[in-house]
C-alpha cells in the first residue's frame, strides 16, 4: 500500500485487522458462476428473441388455423328408403286434465313419430353405434314459447336424445348459437330443459368455442368462424329442424337450420342468402335430418310471435339427404306448399351436385 | 362477541355476492335478490320524500331504522356488505403500530361530512316543499270555504289544513319538484354498481365464469376507479367512506340518538390508556364520552379494554355520551343552500324536458322520466339483470342527474321480447313490474297495445338495398313481432352495369314497432347502424309519443299490474 493514509482509514484498516477485505480477489468458482450465469442470461434473451422474431410483422395478421368438419353420413344399402315421411293422428288432448297432460300427450306422439321414421329406416342403431357422441342441432334462435312454431320442438329434441341413448351412444351434446340472447332462448323454447332431462348435455356458445372453419365453397370461399366445440369430439351429427317461412329464402328447414353454427358477423350473408345456404350442403354431411312439421310457421318468417301465423301438421319428415327432406316439405301441399323453384338456394345446391333433388320413389309415407 | 360479530360479517357479505351472482335469468328463481337494495333506509326515506310512498319491500328499510333505533348502527358494521369490504380492507391495508391505530382512529372533524352530503341530497329530494308551502294557504282557505268538508268549527280549520296541504303536496311533487340522487353515494347502490358494471366484467374476463357472452358497460371504468378508490383509501383513513362520506351511515346516525343501547365507559374501572381506540371502526371516541352517532357497534373496544371498563349496556347515563352529531349549522346551511340551487340549475340546463336526448331509451315498464328521476337510485341491479347486454349505465346522456341510470344501448344488445327481468328487481319502481302480457299488450292490455320504449328509424343513406344496390333486410327477419315491424317493397333497379335487380327495400311501421333495437343490434352496418332506436314514440309518457292513432288518456286503473 504506497499511499498515504488518513487517520480515520488507518482506524478502518484496524478494526478490519490490518487486512483490505476490498483488496481480495475472485475464486475460480465465483467466476465461473458468475460468468458462467450471466453469459447464460445474455445468450438465453438473445437467442429467445431470435426465435420469435417477425421480420415483416406477418405473425400480427397470420390467421387460427383452419378446422374441418368430418363427413358424418353412414353408409347405408341402396334399398332401404332415405326419406321418411311419418304422419300421426294429432294426439288426444282432454282439455280438463290441463296442460301437462297436454304437453305429455305431445312428447309421446314425438317420440313415437321418431322411433317409426327411424325404424323404417332400418332403426336407430343403423345409424348410432355404442360409444359414438352425437351433436344435436336444434334450431332455438328465437327466445320463443315453442307452441309458436319459430324454434324446434323440445319434445322432438328429447326424442331423439334418448334413441340416441338407448342405441348406445356415450353423450349427446345439445348446441345453437341462437341469434337472442342464448340463455333466454333454450329457457323459453322449453329446449334446454327438454335436452337436460332426456340426458344430454348442453352447450351454450361461449366467445372460446369457436373456431376458424374452412368450407371453400361458394360463399364462403375460405374459412368462417363457427362454434366449433360440439364437434370436436362428435362422431355423429343430427339436425333437427323446424318447418317455417323465411322472410328472404322463403323456408326455412334442416339445411337453413346450419346457419345456427355460424358465428358473427354472420348477417352479412343476407347479401347472398342462397348462395350461403347451398353452402350449407357442402358444409356439413349431417347423420341424419329431422324436419318437424307438426306445428308449422306459416308467415311473419322467421320470427313469427302469433299462433295466428302457425298450422298444425302433425308430420315428420326424417331423411339423411337435407336436400330431398327441404325439398319435400317446401313443395308438399299439407306442408310449407310453396312453388319448388322459388327456393332458389336448393336450385343452386343441386346444380353444384351437393345432393339430389326430392324423388317420390326414394320416398316412404307411414302413419302411426 | 367480536367473533360472532365476524360470523355475521361474512354471513352479510357472503349473502350480498350470493344474490348478486345469481341475479341471472339462469338462476334467478325466485330469490329475492334486490333484498339489500331494499333494506337500505337510505332509500326508503328518500323515495318517502320525493314520491310521497314506500314501494313495495322498501318497508325493510323501515325495519332497519327501527333496529338501529334500539340497538345503533349495527348496519354499518354487521350488515353492510360495503361496510364490510371496508372492514376487510382496512385490514389488507394496515401496517401500523398500537400507537399509530390509536391515532388513526380518533375523532376528525372531517367526519362531519357525510352529514352534509345527506342534507344536500335530501333538499334536493324536498324541493317540492317550496311550491307546496306558497300555494298551500290559498287552497287551505278554499277547502274551509268550499262545501267538500263536513266539519264545523275548530275541526273544520284542522280539517281544511290537512286537504289543502295534502292537495297542494301532490300537486307539486312532480313538474320537476324534487330529484333522488342518494343513489350516487348510498353503499349498496354504490356497490351493486360497481360490481356490476366493473367488477364482475372484469371477473368475467380472467374466468370466463360469469356469463356466456363477454359483457361490456359504457365508460364503467369511471364507476370502477370510484369503487377501487374508496377502498383503497382505507389505508389511509380506516373506514373512510363509512366515517366520512356515507350518506346513509349519516341518516342512521340521526336515528342512533335513540338507541337504547350503548357502549358506556366505566370512569373509575378507566385507566385512560386509549387502548379501545386501537381497533375503533366507527373513530366515537369511546375513551371519553361516546360520539353515539358515529358508533358502529363493532364492540372491538370492549375486547380491546384490559380493565373491562367498556361494555353494552342498557339505558347508560345520558351525560356519558355525545347524543347527536357534530355538525356546524352555518355547514348545514350551506349544503342545504347548495342542494336547494343546484338541483334546478341541473334541471333547467336541458336534457330532461325540452332538449331530451334521442339516446336515453328506457326499459320498458319504466315511468315518465320525471317520476324515473324520482325513483332511480342508480343502483343498476337491472342493468345486471338484463340477459343481452343492452342496459347500459348513462353518463351525461339524460342530464347529470341521471349519471348511471339504465339506457338502453341497441349497438351493445337489444331489449329481449319475451322478458320483463329489469322490472321485477327494480327496487323503487322507477321500472314498474310488468307482466309479459303488459308488456306485449295481449290479453287483458289489448286495447292499451305494447309497452313501446323507442321507434326505430332508417337511414337510408347506409342502408344496403337502399344506397348500394345489396340485398339484405337482416332487419325483418329479427323483427320480433307479430305482425312485423318491418317490411319490404320490391323495386327494380338497373345497376350501374346495366343489369335488373331485384331488391326489398325496408320500411318502418311505426305503429307496430315497439323500439327492441335488436334491427340496429343485427344491422350489418355496425359502426353507425342503418337503422336505429330513438325515445321517440314511448309509450310511458305522452308528450313523447309519436303516431296520433296511438295516443289515447292513460287509464287509471290500466296502471295495476297482472
Amino acid at each position: 500500500m504506497s499511499e498515504k493514509l488518513t487517520r480515520t482509514q488507518i482506524k478502518n484498516l484496524e478494526r478490519l485487522g490490518g487486512v483490505n477485505p476490498a483488496d481480495e480477489g475472485y475464486s475460480r468458482r465465483q467466476f465461473l458462476t458468475q460468468v458462467g450465469v450471466t453469459g447464460a442470461v445474455v445468450g438465453g434473451a438473445v437467442g429467445a428473441g431470435l426465435l420469435v422474431r417477425d421480420q415483416w410483422g406477418m405473425e400480427g395478421v397470420k390467421p387460427p388455423p383452419p378446422v374441418r368438419l368430418k363427413d358424418y353420413s353412414v353408409e347405408r344399402p341402396a334399398s332401404s328408403p332415405s326419406l321418411i315421411v311419418v304422419h300421426s293422428t294429432p294426439p288426444q288432448i282432454d282439455a280438463a286434465l290441463g296442460r301437462d297432460a297436454e304437453l305429455a300427450a305431445r312428447e309421446e306422439q314425438a317420440f313415437r313419430m321418431v322411433k317409426a321414421a327411424l325404424d323404417a329406416m332400418g332403426g336407430v342403431e343403423k345409424f348410432i353405434t355404442k360409444r359414438d357422441v352425437v351433436v344435436i342441432k336444434p334450431n332455438v334462435a328465437f327466445d320463443k314459447n315453442p307452441d309458436l312454431a319459430a324454434t324446434t320442438q323440445p319434445d322432438t329434441v328429447a326424442a331423439v336424445v334418448k334413441l340416441c341413448f338407448g342405441a348406445g351412444a356415450r353423450k349427446v351434446i345439445v348446441a345453437d348459437n341462437p341469434i337472442n340472447n342464448p340463455e333466454s332462448c333454450f329457457y323459453k323454447t322449453k329446449v334446454g330443459e327438454a335436452a337436460v332431462r332426456a340426458g344430454a348435455e348442453l352447450m351454450l356458445p361461449k366467445d372460446s368455442y369457436f373456431e376458424q372453419l374452412y368450407v371453400g365453397g361458394e360463399t364462403i370461399t375460405g374459412t368462417w368462424r363457427m362454434f366449433y366445440r360440439p364437434f370436436r369430439e362428435a362422431t355423429k351429427v343430427i339436425g333437427v329442424s323446424p318447418v317455417k317461412d323465411h322472410n328472404l329464402c322463403k323456408a326455412t328447414v334442416t339445411l337453413k337450420n346450419w346457419y345456427g353454427l355460424l358465428g358473427n358477423p354472420r348477417n352479412q350473408f343476407h347479401q347472398d342468402i342462397h348462395g350461403i345456404i347451398s353452402d350449407f350442403a357442402l358444409m356439413m354431411k349431417p347423420t341424419f335430418v329431422i324436419a318437424d312439421a307438426r306445428r308449422m310457421l306459416m308467415r311473419n318468417g322467421p320470427t313469427g310471435g302469433s299462433l295466428n301465423d302457425v298450422k298444425r301438421g302433425d308430420t315428420m319428415v326424417v331423411g339423411t339427404d337435407h336436400i330431398a327432406v327441404d325439398s319435400y316439405c317446401v313443395q308438399n301441399k299439407d306442408l310449407l306448399d310453396r312453388n319448388r323453384h322459388d327456393i332458389i338456394y336448393l336450385d343452386r345446391a343441386i346444380a353444384r351436385g351437393l345432393g339430389r333433388d326430392w324423388r317420390p320413389q326414394w320416398t316412404q309415407e307411414i302413419t302411426v | 362477541m367480536v367473533r360472532i360479530r365476524r360470523t355475521y360479517e361474512a354471513l352479510a357479505l357472503g349473502l350480498f355476492l350470493f344474490f348478486l351472482m345469481i341475479t341471472d335469468l339462469r338462476y334467478l328463481k325466485g330469490w329475492p335478490v334486490s333484498l339489500f337494495l331494499e333494506a337500505t333506509p337510505l332509500v326508503a326515506v328518500a323515495t318517502a320524500l320525493t314520491t310521497h310512498t314506500i314501494y313495495r319491500n322498501l318497508v325493510w328499510g323501515l325495519v332497519v331504522i327501527a333496529v338501529t333505533m334500539m340497538l345503533g348502527r349495527v348496519w354499518c358494521n354487521w350488515m353492510c356488505p360495503f361496510g364490510i369490504l371496508h372492514h376487510i380492507f382496512g385490514f389488507i391495508g394496515n401496517r401500523r403500530n398500537t400507537k399509530q391505530l390509536i391515532e388513526v382512529n380518533r375523532y376528525k372533524k372531517i367526519y362531519a361530512i357525510k352529514y352534509y352530503i345527506l342534507a344536500a341530497m335530501l333538499v334536493m329530494a324536498s324541493l317540492w316543499m317550496i311550491p307546496t308551502a306558497l300555494d298551500a294557504p290559498g287552497k287551505v282557505i278554499a277547502a274551509y270555504n268550499g262545501s267538500e268538508l263536513t266539519q264545523t268549527g275548530v275541526r273544520r280549520v284542522f280539517a281544511a289544513l290537512g286537504a289543502g296541504f295534502g292537495e297542494a303536496a301532490e300537486a307539486h311533487k312532480g313538474n320537476g319538484n324534487s330529484t333522488l340522487q342518494i343513489g350516487l353515494l348510498d353503499p349498496i347502490a354504490l356497490t351493486v354498481r360497481s360490481l356490476t358494471t366493473s367488477v364482475l366484467p372484469t371477473v368475467h374476463k380472467a374466468t370466463e365464469g360469469v356469463y356466456t357472452e363477454p359483457r361490456e358497460y359504457w365508460q364503467a371504468w369511471v364507476v370502477g376507479l370510484i369503487f377501487m378508490g374508496f377502498l383503497v383509501a382505507n389505508w389511509w383513513i380506516p373506514r373512510f367512506f363509512c366515517r366520512a362520506i356515507c350518506p346513509l351511515g349519516a341518516l342512521l346516525g340521526l336515528f342512533s340518538r335513540f338507541s337504547l343501547w350503548r357502549i358506556d365507559r366505566d370512569p373509575v374501572r378507566c385507566t385512560d390508556c386509549d387502548l379501545c381506540l386501537k381497533s375503533c371502526e366507527g373513530a366515537s371516541d369511546p375513551h371519553k364520552d361516546l360520539r353515539k352517532s358515529e358508533c358502529f357497534v363493532c364492540l372491538n373496544c370492549i375486547e380491546e379494554c384490559p380493565h373491562d371498563a367498556l361494555s353494552f349496556r342498557f339505558l347508560p347515563r345520558k351525560a356519558s355520551e355525545i347524543t347527536y352529531p357534530a355538525v356546524g349549522r352555518r355547514e348545514l346551511l350551506l349544503a342545504g343552500l347548495f342542494g336547494g340551487v343546484f338541483f334546478p340549475m341541473v334541471r333547467l340546463s336541458g336534457g330532461v324536458r325540452k332538449n331530451y336526448q334521442k339516446s336515453v331509451i328506457r326499459p320498458p315498464g319504466s315511468v315518465a322520466e320525471d317520476e324515473f328521476l324520482r325513483r332511480c337510485i342508480k343502483c343498476d341491479e337491472c342493468i345486471r339483470v338484463c340477459p343481452t347486454n343492452v342496459l347500459q349505465p348513462a353518463l351525461f346522456e339524460g342530464g347529470l342527474e341521471g349519471l348511471w341510470t339504465p339506457i338502453m344501448i341497441s349497438k351493445m344488445g337489444w331489449c329481449e321480447l319475451n322478458c320483463t327481468l329489469c322490472s321485477q328487481v327494480c327496487p323503487t319502481g322507477a321500472i314498474r313490474e310488468i307482466s309479459i302480457a303488459e308488456k306485449l299488450g295481449v290479453g287483458p292490455f289489448e286495447t292499451k297495445g305494447p309497452i313501446k320504449t323507442g321507434t326505430a328509424f332508417y337511414n337510408r343513406g347506409r342502408c344496403l338495398p337502399w344506397a348500394m344496390d345489396v340485398s339484405c333486410v337482416v332487419c325483418e327477419e329479427v323483427c320480433p313481432v307479430s305482425p312485423k315491424a318491418i317490411f319490404t317493397r320490391n323495386v327494380e333497379v338497373t345497376t350501374r352495369w346495366g343489369e335488373l335487380l331485384e331488391l326489398k327495400r325496408p320500411f318502418i311501421d311505426a305503429d307496430r314497432c315497439i323500439g327492441c333495437g335488436i334491427c340496429e343490434h343485427e344491422c350489418p352496418v355496425k359502426d353507425d347502424p342503418a337503422v336505429y332506436v330513438t325515445a321517440q314514440g314511448e309509450t310511458r309518457s305522452k308528450e313523447r309519443s309519436l303516431l296520433l292513432s296511438l295516443v289515447e288518456d292513460p287509464d287509471a286503473s290500466s296502471w295495476v299490474s297482472v
